[in-house]
């Protein structure tokens, strides 16, 4: 049983603040995924999990202990690094068990019986005996999680384990650390910049920026219904349209086009108020956020809605399964996912529609998500969520 | 990789070697090529050149004062090579370690071998001088009577502590940097495990850093035998009665004071000869223990 709780967890850096005060909750047995650009405190955060670095304030907390100042090798957590981080010199055996004899609180037959198990269960028993320099990436990696699993620690930490492997490896080892977490259930902390990889393997992904958490929701609530801007642009392959809108009488209003508000949704029931709130001004400044997938051509799907407005193709990028069209109208760029082989040329006006559940408002100062169209997700999924400061 | 014409022709090329050649023909090449004639003849001040064949090598190989010094100097050489990389290693674990200060503490550690050796001889003269010396009297306080210049032990240990510390900066140079170069993630995962700072430094940087330390055993070697011949010249001059009297000191004392051209150069053959199968045999071993990247 293995809970983590971080509480007000802060930690500098001379005069940058990496991490800016975040609360967490992990439960026992949970894979969870921490995402975010580069520089956002991510990996930070696992490291004072880790106690590889002093917090400057707050609390980390594991199984109800205070585990804040506790040296790293106490804390019985074992982490998996970008780089591998095996001993050069060694084989992959001895790199396994290297930590264990050391911290000389294991028996030597112990040492073999897990070697054993944990080599058959990462099917790693023929590199036993080969150097790091001999096997290849994703070779390594599994050794270096073999060397994780052998010690039975009460947590995974795992800092971008698959960055330095090529995309076919990387994606036959998230199924394997899904498979593997399945078979051990042992609470894992992952950290990615990889919003693929934090929607594929996190039960629940935390999003992070600037040091501080945006969101933690299990994947498709963050996808469904993002709780800002951020949440929104970042998490989703291409990015979240994002139009600058004026909203009057439940209607987003462009120079170009108008987009009915479906009013039935809101977010957790709140929305609604704040979004009447807004009604009741004139010209209510926000921004409107559709995801590329959630456009249509009219022409292909002419059963989907009313509602159309005309743009203009600036760009096509096939993606082999989709195509991707760059599209203005007005003074608003959007990108639109539409069927392959969809043939079109610069210049070209088509006729858009959308799915009118799939939209979302934003607050333009603050980022915050004001209305959803679709209902908002069922509680259960919800898990509490501390306040950001 | 493909090739590139660099120079417009070998003329041009053979030009800019030239001097390096020169240098090296008419300071190194020749010289030691005198020397190995020389070390056939019985050659002296005032005296004509007689070619004696080996009567020069017989007469050195038979004498056991010579036998006794080629002792010494190979005893000397491994408890200063082992004593430098011990030390330096030590040194630089710390250094290496240490939070704030590295640069005040790696200047302080690098400054002794700044120093020209002459000058570091007559600091250790008179830091340790039997009578005079700044730290003597703490030393003695501890029950060990200083008299290094009649107790021939005390004056080889002096020597040596005296040639190890003169040459901790340099290795300590290339440690910190060959430790340098170790991922953090490697000390972070020993930290994790619950490695101890010793087992780290033996079991995990040692080995990695391999190839610098080979390197510097092999400089390190090359030091004992010639560079410290300052230290002995000023400090004990070879004795007390042939305690410390390495080989290069012997035979700048057989050439240069006895004036026996034809011994001495015998003497730096042979010297040339052991060092060399001590570098042969270091090469060997290297090649077999060594890591190298991957």
């Amino acid at each position: 049983m293995t809970t983590i709780k971080l509480q007000n967890l802060r930690k500098e850096f001379d005069d940058v603040v990496a991490v800016n005060g975040i609360d967490l909750t992990v439960e026992d047995g949970e894979f969870l995924v921490i995402v975010g650009p580069s520089g956002c405190g991510k990996s930070t955060t696992l490291r004072l999990l880790a106690g590889l670095e002093q917090a400057t304030d707050g609390r980390i907390g594991m199984n109800g202990r205070d585990v804040t100042d506790t040296e790293p090798k106490n804390r019985n957590v074992a982490m998996v690094f970008q780089n591998y981080a095996l001993y050069p010199h060694m084989t992959g055996r001895r790199n396994i068990t290297f930590g264990m004899k050391s911290a000389g609180s294991f028996t030597d037959e112990d040492i073999d019986r897990r070697v054993e198990e944990a080599a058959e269960t990462l099917d790693i028993t023929d590199l036993l005996d080969r150097k790091p320099q001999a096997m290849s990436g994703g070779e390594r990696q599994r050794i270096a999680l073999g060397r994780a699993i052998v010690r039975d620690p009460d947590a995974f930490l795992m800092d971008e384990p698959l960055s330095n492997l090529d995309a076919k490896l990387r994606i036959q080892m998230r199924a394997e650390l899904t498979r593997l977490h399945a078979e051990l259930q042992t609470t894992t902390i992952y950290v990615t910049h990889d919003q693929t990889e934090a929607m594929t393997l996190g039960e629940r992904v935390v999003v992070m920026n600037d040091g501080q958490i945006m969101q933690v929701d299990s994947p498709q609530v963050l996808y469904d219904f993002p709780e800002n801007r951020f949440v929104a642009e970042f998490i989703g392959d291409p990015a979240m349209n994002m139009i600058d809108v004026a909203v009057e009488h439940g209607t987003a209003v462009h120079d170009a086009f108008e987009l009915p508000l479906p009013s039935d949704g809101g977010e957790d029931g709140s929305t609604e108020t704040s979004l009447g709130a807004r009604q009741s001004k004139e010209q209510q400044a926000a921004v409107l956020g559709i995801r590329p997938e959630d456009f249509y051509l009219a022409r292909e799907y002419p059963d989907l809605g009313d509602e159309t407005f005309t743009a203009t193709v600036d760009v096509t990028e096939p993606l082999g399964d989709s195509l991707l069209i760059h599209c203005s109208v007005g003074d608003a760029a959007f990108k639109i996912q539409a069927e392959p082989r969809t043939s079109l040329q610069t210049g070209d006006e088509i006729t858009v529609t959308y799915d009118p559940e799939r939209l979302h408002l934003f607050d333009p100062e603050t980022g915050e998500a004001v209305y959803h169209s679709a209902n908002a997700p069922a509680s259960p999924e919800r898990v509490e969520q501390a306040p950001r400061g | 990789m493909s090739t590139r014409e660099i120079f417009d022709g070998r003329l041009e090329a053979a030009l800019l070697l030239l001097p390096t050649i020169i240098v090296s023909v008419v300071f190194l090449y020749y010289p030691t090529a005198l020397a190995v004639r020389t070390s056939f003849f019985d050659s002296g001040f005032g005296r004509q050149d007689e070619f004696v064949g080996f009567e020069n090598y017989t007469t050195l190989l038979t004498s056991s004062d010579y036998h006794s010094s080629i002792l010494l100097s190979v005893l000397f050489a491994a408890i200063v090579v082992v004593g430098v990389i011990s030390f330096s290693l030590y040194v630089t674990f710390l250094i290496h370690e240490v939070e704030y200060g590295q640069t005040a503490y790696l200047l302080s550690v690098i400054w002794p071998y700044a120093l020209p050796p002459a000058v570091g001889a007559l600091v250790f003269l008179f830091m340790l001088h039997p009578t005079l010396g700044v730290v003597t009297g703490p030393i003695e306080a501890l029950g060990i009577d200083l008299n290094w210049f009649s107790n021939g032990s005390q004056a080889f240990v002096v020597v040596a502590l005296a040639a190890i510390w003169k040459q901790i900066g340099y290795n300590v140079i290339f440690m910190i940097a060959s430790m340098n170069t170790i991922p953090d993630a490697l000390t972070e995962t020993a930290r994790l495990d619950g490695v101890s700072r010793f087992r780290r430094l033996v079991s995990v940087y040692v080995p990695i850093m391999t190839p610098t330390l080979f390197f510097l055993v092999i400089i390190n070697t090359i030091y004992a035998f010639f560079s410290t011949f300052a230290l002995v010249d000023l400090l004990t001059s070879g004795g007390p009665s042939g305690a410390t009297n390495i080989l290069i000191f012997d035979l700048y004392q057989e050439g240069f004071s006895f004036f026996n051209f034809g011994i001495a150069s015998t003497k730096s053959v042979i010297l040339f000869l052991v060092v060399g199968i001590l570098m042969y045999v270091q090469f060997r071993v290297t090649d077999k223990y060594s890591y190298y990247g991957g």
